[in-house]
């Protein structure tokens, strides 16, 4: 087990120090001259551009300048916005809360519901609900996430009327206590949703599929055979043995919704990370862009590492791999 | 070859999603093939109604904000879908059966670095590094489906390198490498051959994960702007969402078909090529 946690470990943190180089090269082989943007277009003299390479510390061989910002990521400074000098990390935690809040609420919400709706259906394999179940979460599997969030936003926000559409509280009405928890409930709704009906999905169909293998094994149908209640034999061995890849499942879909929420807060305006990436890939602000890629990355590097640490504690199976 | 059109026969006859997918999948062609014909305008046209609802002046779907005819614009809108599909499930799955293929049958230190690579890339959040590549170097059509194609393999890889592994242990493999054959010979004459199956229909849903992807990107907007993609269409359609919805539902929609009809044709190989599903359940 330990040698099995300590492996993962290194995984991480090689994925993390792999994906920082990655990003460092990207945007040292990128075309386009950063000093000369600072320069602007008409001005071609030496001095300032001597000037310039020294303030941002370009004139340095190229492993100096990688471990430059290496050492600065890791003391936790992930430099400064080129369109809003200001601090990325400042840009991030602003907007943190937003994401976390419509993050975990579509987590919690999508992995109570699709387990359920993968318990039921299982239990009623092949019945009219689970077919028509099925072929929904096909399609919502394939559908873009922004598209049914547009969707949404057609039918409840501007057809029926009944749900805000864009942001995240009502900024003329500047509510204040119990009142604002409950404006930003109600915007919170459609983004929510559609993430909810998005990540379902996998929920369903894992538990689902699950369930069943676990109702197919020997062991079962030997209890069966002695007499013991189903009612039993599901609580007590069925349940219990299949929910676990539902743990595998909950580590990607934390993966997913760290970038996939994104998209999300774009289409409703919602104000997390993702709209700071949208005015970031706009304006070609590349330190923020990177600041928020690795902010995401670690986050999922470390969610799937304590996901498959949960699930080989879970699972003696994994660790003797 | 008559063995090959009879199994293909009865693959397509004994899985009803294959079938689905085969015959969704030749439709696309058609539509790409006989796509001047099929689409009722010129998709490039900046026609006189712009907005214009579906079925007005002969706009079967509408038309968008620069008087394009929308069912046309999808018609087209096949050829960039397909195209990104293939390409970059191309690249990725190459890749994979490469890398993994390397990693499994060579094994010792070849495959430490190799299964470390793998799982590297498994957990990069992909999405995020594709849309920081193309922003950084341009949003060419060629140039998403080739980052798409180069940061999706891992998952190919990983496939790939469990049938090496298991294939190497084999008789017939290991009766070849008694005989004298070299090591690379072994590997491309009976592991990759052998093994590519599961890879294959992997490789085919991940072409629906191309589809999606060069939509997000589009929506991002960091699509191509000289090239039709139904992507593109929701981008732009997302600003008269409240006037136009047909603009952005259609091409949603468009987007939908091809992914499942993927999706199907990837779910019905890993039935029929995958003896682990061949038997029992769905």
């Amino acid at each position: 087990m330990k040698k099995y946690v300590i492996r993962r470990i290194f995984s991480g943190i090689l994925t993390i120090l792999v994906v920082f180089t990655m990003n460092f090269l990207l945007v040292k082989s990128a075309p386009g001259d950063p000093i000369k943007t600072l320069m602007g277009k008409e001005t071609d003299d030496p001095v300032l551009r001597a000037a310039l390479e020294e303030k941002w510390g370009l004139n340095k061989p190229l492993h100096e300048q990688y471990l430059s910002y290496l050492g600065n990521a890791i003391k936790g400074d992930l430099g400064t916005s080129i369109t809003y000098n200001r601090s990325v990390n400042d840009m991030i935690s602003e907007r943190l809360m937003a994401t976390v809040i419509l993050g975990l609420s579509a987590l919690l919400i999508s992995f109570l519901l699709g387990t359920a709706m993968g318990i039921f259906c299982a239990r009623r394999d092949g019945s009219l609900i689970d077919s028509v179940l099925s072929t929904v979460s096909y399609a919502t599997d394939a559908m873009p996430s922004f598209w049914l969030g547009l969707m949404l936003m057609i039918i409840f926000a501007t057809k029926l009327n009944l749900l805000p559409s864009q942001g995240m509280y009502n900024v003329r009405a500047g509510y204040t206590g119990w009142r604002y928890v409950l404006d930003v409930a109600h915007h919170l709704v459609l983004p929510c949703m559609t993430l909810v009906l998005i990540t379902m999905s996998g929920y369903f169909r894992i538990t689902k599929s699950s369930i069943l293998q676990v109702t197919n094994e020997d062991f079962i149908t030997t209890m069966r055979a002695t007499g013991m209640p189903e009612k039993k034999i599901f609580n007590k061995y069925i349940f219990r043995n299949a929910i676990l890849p539902t743990v595998t499942m909950l580590g990607i879909s934390v993966a997913f919704l760290i970038t996939g929420v994104s998209l999300i807060e774009i289409v409703f305006s919602w104000p997390g990370m993702g709209r700071l990436t949208l005015t970031a890939i706009n304006q070609r602000d590349y330190p923020t862009l990177m600041g928020v890629y690795l902010v995401m990355n670690v986050s999922v590097v470390v969610v799937m590492i304590i996901t498959d640490i949960v699930y080989a504690l879970l699972d003696p199976r994994i660790r003797y791999d | 070859m008559k063995r090959f059109f009879n199994k293909t026969l009865s693959a397509l006859r004994s899985d009803a999603q294959l079938r689905v997918g085969v015959i969704g999948l030749a439709l696309l062609f058609l539509i790409v093939i006989f796509g001047s014909v099929i689409a009722t305008h010129d998709p490039y046209f900046y026609g006189p109604d712009s907005l214009a609802a579906p079925g007005q002046n002969g706009h079967l779907l509408g038309t968008n904000h620069m008087g394009q005819d929308v069912f046309s614009m999808l018609v087209y809108g096949v050829r960039t879908s397909l195209m990104v599909a293939i390409t970059a499930s191309m690249i990725s799955g190459v890749l994979g059966i490469i890398i993994g293929g390397a990693g499994g049958y060579f094994g010792g230190k070849v495959d430490v670095v190799i299964s470390e690579l793998i799982n590297v890339f498994l957990l990069i959040p992909t999405f995020f590094l594709i849309m920081l590549i193309v922003s950084l170097f341009g949003s060419d059509i060629r140039n998403v489906m080739i980052v798409i194609g180069l940061t999706t393999w891992s998952s190919n890889a990983k496939l790939m390198r469990a049938q090496a592994l298991s294939l190497r242990e084999r008789t017939f493999v290991k009766s070849a490498i008694a005989l004298g054959e070299t090591k690379l010979q072994v590997l491309v004459k009976y592991i990759l051959p052998n093994g590519i199956f599961p890879v294959v229909a992997n490789t085919t849903r991940g072409m629906a994960g191309a589809i999606l992807t060069e939509a997000s990107l589009s929506f991002l907007g960091l699509g191509d702007p000289n090239v039709i993609s139904w992507g593109q269409m929701i981008y732009q359609g997302k600003q008269y969402i409240t006037t136009a919805w047909w603009i952005t539902a259609f091409s949603g929609i468009a987007v939908i078909i091809t992914v499942i009809i993927f999706y199907m044709l990837g779910d019905g190989l890993n039935h029929v090529l995958n003896p682990k599903y061949s038997q029992g359940g769905k």
